[in-house]
């Protein structure tokens, strides 16, 4: 296996976008990362592309507007981990020899989806997306379960979309660049109790892009290539596996394939950026991804420790709280960020002397399944 | 009258009492599956027993969503029910104003329409505070 480096990344503007098509975006975000790596379009030899709504050969649509064109285009699906599935099908095919550089490209348009103002369902003909299950839905039956099992509190779940949001206020790109407090957010619309309207991430369109290279050929484009060190993809288990939903292993399974492939700790991790579709899942990745031991997770965002300037960062984008979540480009999108860090671009809300990154999404609720995917990259200059 | 379908086949039946889930369980290694699996998804097995899980189970986790959803107006509740044969349920739930939602609270299956779709009504199963 080859060693594989990020040498451009690229998003478009993220928020809601209804005059502008999913190809006006992803082109910005193509533009943008072509542009960062400095290579040509022609250079490009495969690009993987992800969207959810509602569409056919978006890769294609995309690139052709750039000057890609006659070379393998796959188009890759996995909910709100789907940018991340298709980052990591470029990084096999570079990995394993058959390419030497590719583009990974995730987009989406929720306000000119038949998604558009509805909260968002599990998959088409699920029999518990039917009987009222909804994304809010099932993470205010996590953050139930958090509250009775570890004593997590509203404000807990609250500090997290402050924290992000904090964050959010020094990233150009974010949707939402506003401070709340604790009680604006437990005091804002209640959606599905305990989960308030800003504990929810928004609606929102969007593009992100990453240009992907082998390490060798990387060095004639960049004195800074960031390596690809960890990349693990895992669909979810049966619930009745589960004693608690809370305990969901797959979150946890995944991270230490990632690990073990990266030869890292968590204990060696400099930032991280993770699914913070709603506040009170980020509590518990901060456990699944072992930066702190089980139950212990409210700890690390009360006592600073997940604040940018803190112990280890945890979304200083501003994640999907803030920042907006596109659902498909998000996984591409967050990769992106921990590149900017690594590169020591990231501006006000620098991760000082970031060596080593980690960038977590999770994908899609179905019946009688944790979720849909999860996956983990370990990213390191 | 409008047509009575069910929201899927072989969920539950109706009986004098209210109704009853089906569920199956591996005779090989115990499991138990709601709905019914095809075979066994824990042991591969093909050996299973259909059995009718109780009428009442103990609330898991709960939630009242403020807004509508594919078939529900808001506000509607849904949650999980930990049923005695060892597994757990997702279903919609009665809102009941004088008796609140509490985790490990006991809960009542109940048969019920749901809603109507294409001029029928669709039934399917609920659970209501006892």
């Amino acid at each position: 296996m080859r060693e594989v480096a990020v040498i451009g990344i690229g998003q478009s503007i993220f928020g809601k976008l209804s005059h502008m098509s999913a190809i006006d975006v992803g082109r910005d975000a193509v533009v943008a990362a072509l542009k960062d790596a400095g290579v040509n379009p022609k250079d490009i030899q495969v690009a993987f592309a992800s969207r959810m709504y509602d569409c056919w050969v978006t890769a294609q649509s995309i690139l052709k507007e750039v000057g890609i064109t006659g070379i393998e285009m796959v188009n890759v699906e996995n909910a709100c981990a789907g940018g991340a599935t298709a980052f990591r099908g470029v990084w096999k095919d570079i990995a394993d020899g058959r390419y030497d550089m590719g583009i990974a490209v995730g987009v989406e348009m929720i306000t000119n989806s038949p998604l558009a103002g509805k909260l968002i369902s599990p998959t088409k003909d699920d029999l518990d997306g039917e009987l009222g299950l909804t994304m809010p839905g099932i993470f205010a039956l996590l953050a139930r379960r958090q509250m009775e099992m570890y004593g997590s509190t509203i404000e807990d779940f609250a500090l997290i979309s402050v924290k992000n949001h904090h964050h959010g206020c020094m990233n150009p790109f974010a949707q939402y660049k506003k401070e709340f407090t604790v009680e604006d957010v437990v005091n804002s619309h209640m959606i599905c109790d305990p989960i308030t309207l800003l504990q929810c991430c928004p609606m929102t369109d969007g593009a992100a892009a990453a240009v992907l290279c082998s390490l060798e050929k990387a060095r004639q484009y960049t004195s800074r290539p960031i390596k690809v060190i960890g990349s693990a993809l895992l669909s979810g288990e049966y619930m009745y596996r589960m004693s608690d939903i809370t305990l969901s292993p797959l979150g946890s399974k995944t991270a230490n394939i990632a690990y073990k492939m990266a030869g890292v700790g968590p204990e060696d991790i400099d930032l991280v950026e993770l699914h913070d579709a709603f506040a009170n899942e980020e509590i518990l990745r901060y456990e699944e991804l072992g930066l702190c031991k089980q139950g212990d997770g409210v700890r690390l965002v009360r006592d600073k420790e997940t604040w940018a300037g803190g112990r280890i960062p945890v979304n200083p984008s501003g994640g999907l709280l803030s920042l907006g979540h596109p659902l498909s480009a998000s996984g591409v999108r967050n990769i992106a960020e921990i590149v900017l860090h690594l590169r020591g671009q990231a501006g006000e809300r620098q991760t000082p002397n970031a060596k080593i990154g980690l960038a977590h999404m999770l994908g899609g609720t179905l019946s009688g399944v944790e979720a849909g995917a999860c996956s983990v990259h370990i990213l390191a200059r | 009258m409008a047509e009575k379908i069910s929201v899927r086949q072989g969920l539950f039946i109706e009986d004098a009492e209210g109704g009853v889930l089906l569920a199956n369980k591996c005779k090989r290694c115990g499991q138990v599956f709601f709905p019914k699996a095809i075979f066994c998804l824990s042991c591969s097995s093909d050996d299973l027993d259909e059995v009718k899980l109780s009428r009442t189970g103990k609330l898991y986790s709960f939630t009242t969503s403020n807004l509508p959803s594919m078939h529900f107006q808001a506000p509607y509740a849904i949650g999980f029910i930990n049923m005695p044969e060892g597994i757990r349920v997702f279903s919609p739930l009665v809102i009941a104003e004088d008796k609140p939602f509490q985790v490990n609270m006991e809960m009542k299956l109940i048969i019920d329409k749901l809603w109507e779709q294409n001029g029928k009504d669709v039934y399917g199963y609920k659970f209501k505070p006892v």
